[in-house]
């Protein structure tokens, strides 16, 4: 039996919570909910996992990521290539290099050898980006999405670029993305709350300082940064295994906004922060949708607004940066709301 | 002429002074003494508006305390801050250029000007170099002389002889003892008691955020108190 | 040898609208730390503006130039009222991720109100001629590109170096707050910096506008990545560094056209990025990167 700290004990306590919350809103839409929606639920939780991916890092190591969405894309695409069966792939990738088209592997190994592709790329990234200061790390992780999506579009024989890669087995529904999301809620709070995380953010808060006392904060950062990147691997496989096609476009500048205004508007310092984001921003938006479209509402024909929605998104992030910087959570995660109130 | 009354300061949520009262009348050099840490530094920024405060700053009879830091410049407070601070990437002329920004006189501020070159040789036959380039005692003469191109009614100097050698800490003085001669008004904040005390006419000593001593400068040259915060020996 | 001297000019007038570009960018930076993102929705606004005088049909060139340069500049000053004055002393992420935001939002505004659809410009047309001086084939455009970034330049470096509130924005970048004691309101030099930058991006905006012939809400979007790159290249919040980084790019852009051989084309982007990423590796701070000095208290 491993000895848990109590910031761990608290932490499996959150992770218990918010499981709860998340098993209840999945329960919620099986029964009650309608194919459409059953598809929405389920690209929140996938967005969940991305937006935890990217609260590892950022969260921990409070250096803003931009390159989230290509290390999803590397996730996705090397799952996609591995599983899809040959006969597909010979038709819809002809002129695929080194036999990518000549094999087919089962889902399970096709989603390991993926996450493993993705950590060593994001390993090897990482010890350049870890010895970058903020901005600096910032503005090349920026230059690593621009590249991978280049990449995505220029390989047409490997990625087929902005036109469908189809034919991928949909071997996911939404009971496996809960389970999935559940296990990534627990990682990054164990992770957080572990010897690591703690020094980590307190790096973060007093560079200086953590590197007197000891600290050894590019290696921290580089574990909280492969370590987000697996979690990313495995929200692309989690994507491409539900939805069957995938293409690069999803993989660049609008998911990465996305998603960061889930995580800024939560807070990025907390697991909850991420969850509770995520959520408000998922179903927020699609009320937004709806009235983009241009709805009758209370017997006044409103006009088709596009762009409402994109609106919307930067409005959160910026209300949330001049308001409250660190989030509707600060440095709250769910557990601390309970025994707020107890006490 | 600068009263301050029950100040409190802040970094942040730490309190860093807690209610101090000072005055500094017109035409007198009042020294504010202390350990490292006591909280000068921390005075010097409410007075300027720059830490953020309570109680009440009052310079010629006008409450500055609710004052913008811009507003309190242009009522006639100059400082020369600790560590110098001046711009090291503008020449030595930029710099007392712009400790005139608020000077509205051409004439005036080319007088002034020549003024301190003549008084400071070192600083006119560097007045085109980056200021970066001046040694520290240069460095320091150029803040003060930056704090003066603004004409202030008062002057507020924090820790001028710091790491500067003892032939340069004793120029420092010579000036600031002529400043005083001449009429200026002035608040000078030092760990140097010895050269502080024989220059004002009234200090205080502060420790842990708090004024602990107070009086003219022979009073508590004498006093155990002062050696006692100063070197930390009870 | 002609072939090589057409190709530098090129470079040359790529890297002139670069450093133009990227000095925008750069002045905002230098005093705030702030990596303003929405400053290609600026350049955006220019051209809706020069769509709002079309469709009033008010044809003149130079009404057409001035208003688009001034409404950017108006927008830019606007901006740092609403957006980026309650971020002021926040850290770079915070600041870099309003900018985002707000370019965002612009974008989308001009999706909803004018259309997601690219719309014609067609009055700066006349400035786009060729040109052939023994045997070296330029557009006008180019040369006025190049002409208007040297006035940019020496202009700027004018008003720097004899300005009070100039000397007060090269101060700024060093020591805000020392700025501020010596009285000269931080309010003015902030509105005085974004200012500047909404003016270079108004320029740029009439040379963009001129080149493409029409605009879309995305129009910013690569502009000002490249100014973004130009930067890092030459140090961020270094205005040399600006100018350096923005005729370092044009020069690594035609180079790679030229060498890099037609299939990869579509790469140029991510071999630029990749230049990027491996300079900042090997000096963090950028090539020109200013000193950073800090008080030792405060």
């Amino acid at each position: 039996m491993i000895r848990l700290s109590s910031s761990q004990r608290s932490g499996l306590v959150g992770a218990a919570l918010l499981a709860v919350v998340l098993v209840a809103i999945g329960v919620l839409v099986t029964y009650f909910g309608s194919r459409y929606q059953i598809r929405l639920v389920y690209s929140a939780y996938v967005n969940l996992i991305v937006v935890l991916g990217l609260q590892v890092f950022m969260g921990n190591a409070r250096i803003t990521n931009l390159s989230h969405s290509a290390f999803m894309g590397v996730g996705a695409y090397a799952a996609a290539l591995c599983v899809t069966p040959e006969k597909i792939k010979k038709i819809s990738l002809p002129e695929a290099p080194w036999g990518l088209a000549e094999f087919s592997l089962d889902p399970v190994v096709a989603a390991l050898i993926a996450i493993v592709v993705t950590a060593l790329l994001a390993l090897v990234l990482g010890l350049f980006i870890v010895r970058l200061t903020s901005t600096g790390a910032t503005i090349v992780t920026l230059a690593v999405l621009v590249i991978v999506h280049a990449i995505f579009l220029y390989r047409t024989d490997i990625f087929k670029g902005n036109q469908a890669f189809f034919g991928i087995p949909q071997v996911f529904d939404l009971t496996s993305v809960i389970v999935i999301a559940i296990l990534t809620v627990i990682a990054c709070r164990m992770f957080r709350e572990s010897r690591w995380g703690i020094q980590l953010r307190a790096s973060a808060d007093d560079e200086v300082g953590a590197a007197a006392m000891g600290v050894q904060i590019y290696r921290l950062r580089l574990i909280a940064w492969v370590l987000g990147a697996v979690i990313l691997a495995v929200a692309g496989i989690c994507y491409a295994y539900f939805l069957g096609t995938i293409s690069a476009r999803p993989f660049y500048f609008n998911h990465v906004f996305l998603t960061l205004a889930m995580l800024i508007l939560g807070g990025m310092r907390t697991v909850t922060g991420a969850v509770l984001g995520t959520f408000l921003i998922s179903f927020g938006l699609e009320g937004v949708r709806y009235l983009e479209t241009g709805p009758v509402f209370l017997g006044i024909d409103l006009p088709e607004a596009l762009g409402l929605s994109g609106i919307a998104l930067g409005a959160v992030i910026v209300l949330t940066m001049a308001l409250r910087p660190t989030g509707i959570m600060g440095n709250r995660e769910i557990e601390d709301l309970f025994a707020r109130q107890k006490s | 002429m600068l009263i301050i009354q029950d100040l409190h300061v802040f970094h942040g949520p730490i309190e860093a002074v807690h209610g101090i009262s000072l005055e500094v009348p017109q035409g007198k050099c009042i020294s504010l003494l202390g350990p490292n840490g006591a909280g000068k530094t921390s005075t010097i920024s409410a007075i300027t508006g720059i830490a953020r405060s309570t109680g009440e700053v009052r310079f010629e009879g006008r409450d500055l305390s609710r004052e913008s830091v811009e507003a309190r410049i242009a009522a006639g407070i100059a400082v020369s801050p600790e560590g110098r601070r001046i711009f090291s990437n503008l020449t030595v002329l930029e710099n007392l250029t712009l400790g005139a920004a608020l000077q509205k006189n051409a004439k005036e501020k080319a007088r002034d000007r020549d003024h301190w070159f003549s008084l400071f040789p070192i600083l006119a036959e560097r007045r085109d170099q980056p200021a970066g380039t001046l040694s520290g005692g240069e460095q320091q003469m150029l803040a003060i002389a930056r704090a003066l191109m603004a004409r202030p009614r008062i002057l507020l100097l924090d820790e001028p002889s710091l790491g500067l050698a003892p032939k340069i800490v004793r120029q420092i003085f010579d000036l600031i003892a002529s400043l005083k001669e001449q009429g200026m008004t002035i608040l000078l904040v030092e760990q140097n008691a010895t050269q502080a005390l024989r220059l004002a006419d009234y200090a205080y000593l502060m420790s842990s955020g708090r004024i602990v001593a107070h009086g003219t400068a022979d009073e508590l040259g004498k006093s155990d108190r002062l050696m006692a915060e100063l070197t930390g020996v009870a | 040898m002609e072939y090589i001297i057409q190709q530098v000019l090129n470079a040359l007038s790529f890297g002139a609208e670069y450093a133009l570009l990227a000095l925008g960018l750069a002045i905002v930076f230098s005093i705030m730390g702030l990596v303003n993102f929405a400053h290609g929705e600026i350049i955006a606004v220019g051209g809706y503006t020069m769509v709002a005088f079309a469709s009033l049909s008010i044809g003149n060139p130079f009404i057409v130039m001035g208003g688009a340069v001034l409404a950017a500049m108006l927008a830019s000053l606007t901006l740092e009222r609403v957006a980026f004055r309650p971020v002021r002393k926040a850290d770079p992420t915070t600041g870099l991720l309003t900018a985002f935001g707000v370019s965002i939002v612009l974008q989308n505004l001009f999706l909803l109100f004018v259309s997601p659809r690219p719309i014609a410009v067609t009055s700066l047309y006349f400035l786009d001629w060729p040109i052939e001086i023994a045997g070296i084939r330029l557009a006008s455009l180019q040369v006025f590109e190049a002409l208007t970034t040297i006035i940019v330049i020496v202009a700027l470096m004018l008003f720097l170096r004899r300005t009070v509130l100039g000397l007060a924005v090269r101060a700024a970048s060093l020591d805000f707050e020392m700025v501020r004691l010596t009285g000269i309101r931080a309010n003015r030099v902030f509105a005085m910096a974004f200012l500047i930058s909404g003016l270079l991006a108004g320029l740029a905006c009439i040379f963009i506008m001129a080149r493409r012939g029409s605009v879309d809400p995305h129009l910013g979007f690569e502009p000002v990545l490249k100014a973004f790159v130009a930067c890092v290249v030459g140090g961020f919040g270094s205005l040399p560094g600006a100018v350096l980084g923005g005729f370092l790019l044009g020069a690594v852009e035609v180079a790679m056209l030229v060498m890099l051989p037609q299939s990869l084309g579509g790469m140029t982007d991510a071999f630029v990025f990749m230049i990027v990423a491996m300079i900042l590796i090997w000096r963090p701070d950028g090539i020109l990167s200013p000193a950073v000095e800090k008080g030792d208290k405060l």
